[in-house]
Order: C-alpha cells, then structure tokens, then sequence
C-alpha cells in the first residue's frame, strides 16, 4: 500500500461540518451510492454524486478547499437531498446530515440565493404565508391556473403546480365515527398542506378517527424547519422546531402526526437539530420519538377496510419518507385497504421527481432532468391517479403530468381511503 | 494487429489545432481543456483542481493522485474523436468507468487524462436467441441482467459492486464475483471487443460466432487493466436463469470449520454455484448496516452457498451440501424460505465491503488467491499476521475457489497504525505467495499490487508481459505506470 495520507486537523473549526466530520469519515468510497443518485445518473459527474460530495466535504473540513470555492458551492447546491444515497450506503454516512452542515457551513461565507432567502423568510412567518396561500387559493379556484399551466418556462410550470394541487377527488362528507382507543393524536397542520391540500388534511383527521385515535388540536404550531434546515439555516430550523415543541407539549397528545414526508422526515430529527441545546435536547428528543408519518398510524391500526371505488393507481414513494424516515410498507398497507383498486407498479418508484423542497425552484432545469425520467414511467404504468404522501411531490408530479398532457393526476393516499370510507358511509356499511 | 481496422478519420474531431501542433510537442493544460471541450462539450471536461479532486481516488481510497484534466464522451464518436486528439498530443490517459476499483487502477498521474466512459452506458442490443448482448463500456453490470431479465437471462459475473461498476471495468479487470465459482469470470462471458488503441486506431477483437481467428488477441484484452486500450463496444453472452436456486447459510463456531466444510463441499465433487465465506467481525459490520441480512452475530464464520440447476437433483445435493457442513461443526444450516430472504443474504454479503466503514475511517482490502485446500493454514496465518501487528482483519471472501479478501480498517490519521496495516498488507501477500497463491483474483494489480509482481514473476516473465504491452500502446499512453512495474520494462525489455 502507498505512504499513509496525512490528515491535518480541521481547517474550519467550530463550524457545522467540523462537528459533523465522523460522519465524512465513514465513508469508504466504495461508489455503491453513485446508482442511487439522481443527479450523478443525469450529470454523470461524481461531483454531483454522493461519494463525491463527502469528497468535497472532506477538502473543505481538511482545509485543501476553501469555504467560497465556486465549484463546492454548485455541486453541493445542485443535491436535491433525496437521500437515497443513505438507504445504499453500507457504511451508514448520515449524508443528510453532513449536507445540512455543509450548506450551514457554506453559507456563512456565501449566502443563499435571493430567491432561497425570499421563500424561507416567508416560510418562517406564519400570518405571511397564510395570506400568500390563501391568496394562491383563491388564483387557483378562478381556473386560471390550469389554463395557464401550459405557458413555457418556469411561470407556466409555476401555475401547473398551484392547478395541480386540486384534490382530484370529490369532496368526501361523512361523520367518521371510532372508539378512540389508540390513543390521541394531534395533526401537524404543515403550510402548504393546509394552504393547497386542506381536503387532505381532513382526509387525514377523519381517517384516524375511524381508526380509533383521537384527534387533539394543537394551536400555536409553526411551519416545521423543514425547508430552511436543507437549505443550511440551521438557526432559522431549530427556532421553529423549538415553537413546535412547545405547541405540541401544550396541546398534551401522545403522538405527533404529519402527512407530509418532508415535514415527517425533519419532526424526527428535531433532537439531533437540538442536541446541543442543552435547554431543549431532551424535550427535542422526546418529540422526536413521539412523531409518525399518518400511514405508519393507519397501519399500525390494520387499517379499516373501506368500500370498493375504482381507480388505476400507482404509487411513487417520496423521498423523505422512503429514505429519510425508511418508512416503506405502510403507505402500501393503506392501498391495501382499499377495495377496487387496480394498482400497477412503477418502474423506480423509488426515485426522487426532483420537487425536493424548493429544490425546482432554484435549479429547474437540473430539476425538470430527473422528473422527466419519472413521468415516463408513470404514462407507462397507464394509472390515473399517481399515489404520494408528500405535497412537494404532489405538485412536481402532478404539474409534469398536466404539462405533458398525461391524462393523470395526484393524490395522497390517505385522500384516497378516506374517499373509500366516505363510499362505505354512503352504502351505509 | 487484427483482422478488422479503420485508420484514424481524418474528418472526425477537431482540426484548426494540427498546424501549430504538428510536432506533438506537449501541450498546455488549458489547451488540451478547450480542444477536449470542442469534442465533448463544456460540461464534458473538468479541469478545475477542486473539481478533479473527486477523481483522484477509486474504490481504495488510501491512494490520492489527481489527474491533469478529466473528459467524459458522451457518444462513441466523442470517445474515439478524444482518444485520437490525445494520441496526436501525445498524451497519456487513464479510462475510468465507476471507480470502484480496488487496486487503484483507475488513477491518473499529473500527467494524465482521465476519460470517463459512465456517460457511455446504453445497452445497444439484446439478442436473446443467440444470447447475445452488446454495450457501451460504461453500462453498469447490473443494469444488463436487469434488463436480460425480461427474455429469462442474466449476465452471470456478478462482482460485489455489480450495482456501480460498469462493464468497461470489468473487462478491464476480468472481474469475478461469488457466481464465478461456477460460471466463470468475465473473460468468459466477453465474445468480442469493438475497441480503440492508444493510436487512435480501431480494431475488433473475437467475434459473436466463438470462431478463432487467429491469436487470442481478444483474451488479452481482458485483464489488462485499461493498458492495451479501451473498449467502445463489449459484446458479452448471456445466461439462462436457472430453473431452480437454493441459497444455504451455515454458521459455525470457528474459521477452522467453516473451511474445513468448503473443502469437503468441493472434494465432494458438488460445484456450488457460490461458496463464499464471511467472518464474525465482517458479519457484525454487516448486521449493523442496513444490509442486516439475519446472519447470526455471535459466529465466528457463515459460509453463504448457493446450489442451482435444474429442479431435479437439486435437493438431493442441497442435503449432501448440508450434511457436509454439519460434519464439519456448523451450529445450524438454514435455507432461504423465499426470494427475498436469498435476496437478503446476499445484499449482506455483497455490500460487506462497503459495511467495513462503521469499524474504521479507512479501509483496505486485499485480494489473492490460494489453493482451495490451504484455506485453514492460510486464514490462521493471517490471524497471527493481526496479532502480531496489532490489527484487526475481517474476512469476506470467495472460499469457493479460494479468493481472499482480507479487509483492514484503520485510521489513516493515526502514523503508526499505518505503518502496521503497510507492513500486515506485505506480510499477508507473502504467506499466500508461500502457499502457493498469487497476488490478484480479480482485483487486479493497479498500483496497489505493483510492488508484489517481481515475487512471482521472474524478470523474463515481466518483460514478456512488457512486450505484449508494447503491441497494443508502444508509447505506453494508456493507463501509465500500472500492472507491471516500470523498472522490468527499462531493464528486461531487450533481454
């Protein structure tokens, strides 16, 4: 073997990334993430793959690369956080989070893009975002939307996202009834599922109930962090998280829930987001434990069979919850519940569509490269209803298909048994 | 050289650069940068330092060399037009497919230009009556099964890193993989190379009919590491699926007995289609990943055997296979219920290399080859080898044909425990060498195993391999420095 290579100390000390670098070290460059990675597959550079980027990480915290090294900055932008990587890695890189800490890191030296600070300044207001939503709201009743969703470039996919995210389904109206048994449970309302997604939130309520959890309301809750922790803003993540926390210790439930995976994915990782909080880290951690995605509450539950409705489905799982929270079987279960339903499976359904936050926001282009593969495979599947908990994935998705004219549209799945419970009310089962 | 040859087109790639170039003097990096962008494209060639950082290492990390420039065509076109442009420059050049290579293969010197082939990826046929594929050199292995999945074939090397390395390498490599103990290695599975030689000359190498024609030109190839050339089209067979799989683990309480029962397996004259041996500190590496396969965590070695063919007699030898194993001390011998608990058992043994990072920040691997019936001496051997380094080695190998891999984890930064892992490597090459071994399976020599070529080769042999070097790149452009040490090509070449 060759002379050892020297490691000199961290260059960059007290930094995000210095406190993160057992996770850097991890890695063994074995390459069997450079497959699962979205951007390595349609840039084919392993600078824009993961064993490449921990690369990158490696020099800065080594100190070979400086923190305003342009090239750093656009590999390290250009990750969508999918985190596919982590569900291959064998060696267990957390690379989600050394790329928090990157970005944390970078963005001392470098700001954010304008358009980034714009959308996390009005992410962390919460009477703001109400009125900007409710304001997309009202755009997107007037049928606008939809008729300017084929415009080009980013406007017209803009307006494709905002038409897209109209439930597809008709408004369900029944009373779900449920003993209330397994416990209670209060809702992470989250900014855009209540703005755009409202049906599936009270989907989601009236699911629950009929699976015998009670629902608590939880009053003074916040936008997650999600959003503003991918992007680097550690600080701007934890001071949320810490109002969460405190809403929902208010609010007294045994359980947290999110039908949001992005949200989900970041409510599990308040304690490691506060772990140097010594003021808060154990009440983090706690939370943190107490937090589930809806499908892990529905089937842990069975869940209820519902009565038979048809549709030709098809389910994409989003990343944050396949790879950042591993959970994979139970949006499935809750398909299963369904009577009626034909599914067909998606080639890669594993793979990122490229929403990944605001990701399509601040690089469309590389954006619109990895959803065109999953629209592909979806018209190949024939289904008219894509099936995915997530409402970045809701809208990228959904938004792709409009545009291309693929006769199918996007739901949330527990959209979709709730739909099938409102049948069996009907039928009066 | 062969039988079919197209003399470098004179329309193809680049031209304005021939006049003041016509001497092939050396050329200024940012030069050579922009003539490669015009083939490839701007965002096919990374000359930024920080950029080619990333390739300055391959799947064995404790090597660091950074290249001059890194290009990436993205057609065969592009591939041939950089290939030429770089012959008349004169320059060296080191193809690289995934890098996930473990001799240190695919690095380049300062000096030279690493050509990635990964854009080149795409399956271009499937033949399945004549069970026939033919694919770019940057395809990765496992996308071709993949896709040979719908007409009931399979491209049978399977290399533990079948999920990221690429065709091209592995005909680099002359890759195995645990089903090699039945199937053979890629060697076996390569028809015919459509390739270009450092010239820049193009040249087919065998043929999809299995004729000879000629020398073996195309047996050479195959194992040489990326110094004869590089491949622009592979044309590989294709094997059927198996009628019926029975995937067994046994575990047992010693190494000892778990070769002991490999032995017996083979003298038994049963041809597994896999025997592969993991030891306790590799199982628990593995079992703390999210490959956890189910394999127990307190043995000191499982033996994963897989038995296939047709359904008739298969059970037959899955009861002898397991009988054996008891004789030898296994605690117990299960059989995967279904395909996805054989699914599981393997992932656990294909992804055990990459697993090594939870022991140690840095890792290396060995890789020799012994006779089958020296596995116990050599494997306590290797234990007192840690020992007395004061190492820890986990064992993750092929025992079915006696492939070692020797894993090492260790902490770069620490000096000393550097020097010991360097002087434990040397110790161990020398005790396989002792048995009767040789120093590569299917890793290759790369850089990594440079320095052990002169112990089992005599110099006569090494100049003969330098000559045959000289055949397919006289100017020794293609992958410089690699397989055969520079210093048997200046001394032997004339003896």
């Amino acid at each position: 073997m060759s002379e050892p290579v020297a490691v000199p100390a961290c260059a960059i000390p007290g930094t995000p990334l210095a406190n993160a670098t057992a996770g850097i070290m991890a890695c063994v460059h074995c390459g069997f993430c450079l497959q699962a990675c979205p951007t390595y597959l349609a840039l084919g550079d392993e600078n824009d793959s993961p064993r490449g980027r921990i690369f990158l990480m490696r020099s800065l915290a080594e100190g070979d690369l400086a923190l305003d090294d342009p090239s750093v900055h656009t590999h390290i932008d250009r990750c969508l956080g999918c985190r596919a990587c982590e569900t291959a890695c064998p060696s267990g890189v957390p690379y989600g989070a050394l790329l928090e800490a990157t970005r944390a890191t970078l963005a001392q030296v470098v700001k954010p893009p304008l358009r980034a600070r714009l959308i996390l300044a009005l992410f962390a207001r919460r009477g703001l975002m109400r009125a900007v939503v409710a304001a997309a709201r009202a755009l997107r009743a007037t049928g606008i939307p939809r008729l300017l969703a084929r415009l080009p470039g980013d406007l017209g996919f803009a307006f494709a996202m905002l038409a897209s995210s109209a439930s597809p389904l008709s408004r369900a109206r029944y009373r779900s009834r449920g003993t209330g048994a397994r416990g209670s449970v209060s809702l992470l309302r989250g900014c855009v599922m209540e703005g755009l997604f409202a049906a599936a939130n009270r989907a989601t309520e009236r699911t629950l109930v009929a699976n015998d959890y009670t629902m608590v309301p939880a009053p003074n809750q916040h936008c997650c962090g999600a959003l503003h922790a991918h992007a680097g803003d550690l600080e701007g993540a934890r001071t949320l998280a810490r109002r969460n926390i405190a809403a929902f210790e208010a609010a007294g439930a045994e359980l947290v829930v999110t039908n949001a995976a992005g949200c989900g994915a970041l409510l599990k990782e308040y304690g490691h987001l506060l772990a140097d909080d010594d003021a808060w880290s154990a009440r983090a951690a706690a939370f943190s434990a107490r937090a589930r995605d809806v499908s892990e509450l529905l089937a842990a539950a069975g869940p209820r069979v519902g009565a038979p409705i048809s549709y030709r489905v098809t389910y994409d799982a989003p990343c944050h919850l396949q790879h950042a929270q591993r959970v994979h079987a139970e949006p499935l279960v809750v398909l299963d519940a369904i009577p009626g339903l034909e599914r067909v499976a998606l080639v890669d359904s594993d793979q990122c569509c490229g929403s990944a936050g605001i990701y399509n926001l601040l690089e469309p282009a590389l954006s619109a490269a990895v959803l065109a593969p999953k629209i592909a495979h979806i018209e190949v599947t024939g289904a008219t209803l894509v099936v995915t908990g997530n409402p970045g994935c809701l809208m990228q998705i959904g938004a792709a298909l409009c545009r291309a004219g693929v006769p199918a549209r996007t739901v949330h799945p527990v959209e979709l048994l709730d739909a099938s419970y409102a049948a069996a009310a009907r039928s009066g089962r | 050289m062969a039988l079919h040859t197209e003399t470098p087109s004179r329309a193809s790639g680049p031209q304005p650069e021939q006049a003041q170039d016509r001497r092939g003097a050396l050329i200024q990096t940012e030069a050579l940068a922009s003539l490669l962008a015009a083939i490839v494209g701007e965002r096919g060639v990374l000359a930024r330092p920080s950029e080619l950082s990333a390739y300055s290492s391959d799947g064995l990390p404790g090597y660091r060399l950074r290249p001059r420039l890194a290009v990436f065509p993205h057609t065969t076109q592009q591939l041939v037009d950089v290939v030429r442009l770089l012959a008349r420059k004169q320059c060296p050049f080191v193809a690289r497919g995934a890098g996930t290579g473990l001799s240190a293969g695919a690095l380049a010197r300062g000096d030279a230009v690493v050509v990635g082939l990964n854009r080149l990826n795409r399956i271009i046929s499937i033949d399945p009556l004549n069970r026939l594929a033919v694919v770019e050199p940057g395809a990765v292995n496992v996308t071709l099964s993949r896709a040979a999945g719908a007409y009931g074939l399979h491209y049978a090397p399977d290399p533990s890193s079948q999920t990221a390395c690429t065709i091209g390498g592995n005909v680099a490599e002359n890759s195995g993989g645990p089903h090699c103990l039945k199937y053979g290695v890629t060697l076996n599975h390569v028809v015919a190379l459509k390739v270009i030689l450092p010239s820049g000359e193009i040249t087919t190498l065998g043929n999809a009919d299995g004729e000879a024609e000629g020398y073996d030109l195309l047996g050479a190839f195959v194992g040489s590491e990326g110094c004869f050339g590089i491949a622009l089209e592979v044309t590989v067979r294709l094997t059927p699926n198996p009628q019926g799989v029975r995937t067994l683990l046994a575990d047992f309480t010693s190494i000892d007995a778990g070769a002991r029962a490999t032995s017996a397996i083979i003298a038994a004259g049963i041809l597994p289609a896999a025997l592969e041996m993991m030891d306790g500190p590799t199982i628990r590496a593995v079992e703390a990943s999210i490959y956890a396969a189910g394999y127990p965590a307190d043995a000191s070695a499982v033996l994963l055997i897989e038995l296939d063919g047709m359904d008739e007699g298969l059970d037959a030898d899955v009861q002898r296979v397991e009988a054996h194993c008891l004789a030898a001390g296994a605690r117990t011998v299960r059989i995967a219920a279904n395909e996805e608990e054989r699914t599981r058992l393997w992932q656990g043994r294909k992804k055990a290399f990459g697993a090594m990072g939870r022991i140690a920040p840095d890792l290396v691997v060995q890789d020799a080859v012994i006779p089958r019936t020296r596995l116990p001496d050599v494997l306590r051997e290797i234990a007192a080898i840690a020992e007395l380094r004061q190492i820890q080695v986990c064992n993750v190998f092929h025992a079915g044909d006696g492939n070692l891999h020797p894993n090492i984890g260790y902490d770069s930064r620490n000096p000393d425990e550097s020097r010991r892992v360097g002087l434990a490597m040397r110790d161990i090459m020398q005790a396989c060498i002792d048995a009767g071994g040789t120093i590569t399976g299917e890793h290759g020599v790369g850089l990594d195993k440079l320095e052990y070529m002169p112990k089992i080769f005599s110099p006569e042999s090494l100049a003969a391999q330098c000559a045959l070097r000289d055949a397919f790149d006289p100017e020794r452009r293609a992958n410089p420095g690699k397989v055969v040490p520079v210093h048997s090509c200046r001394e032997w070449v004339g003896a």
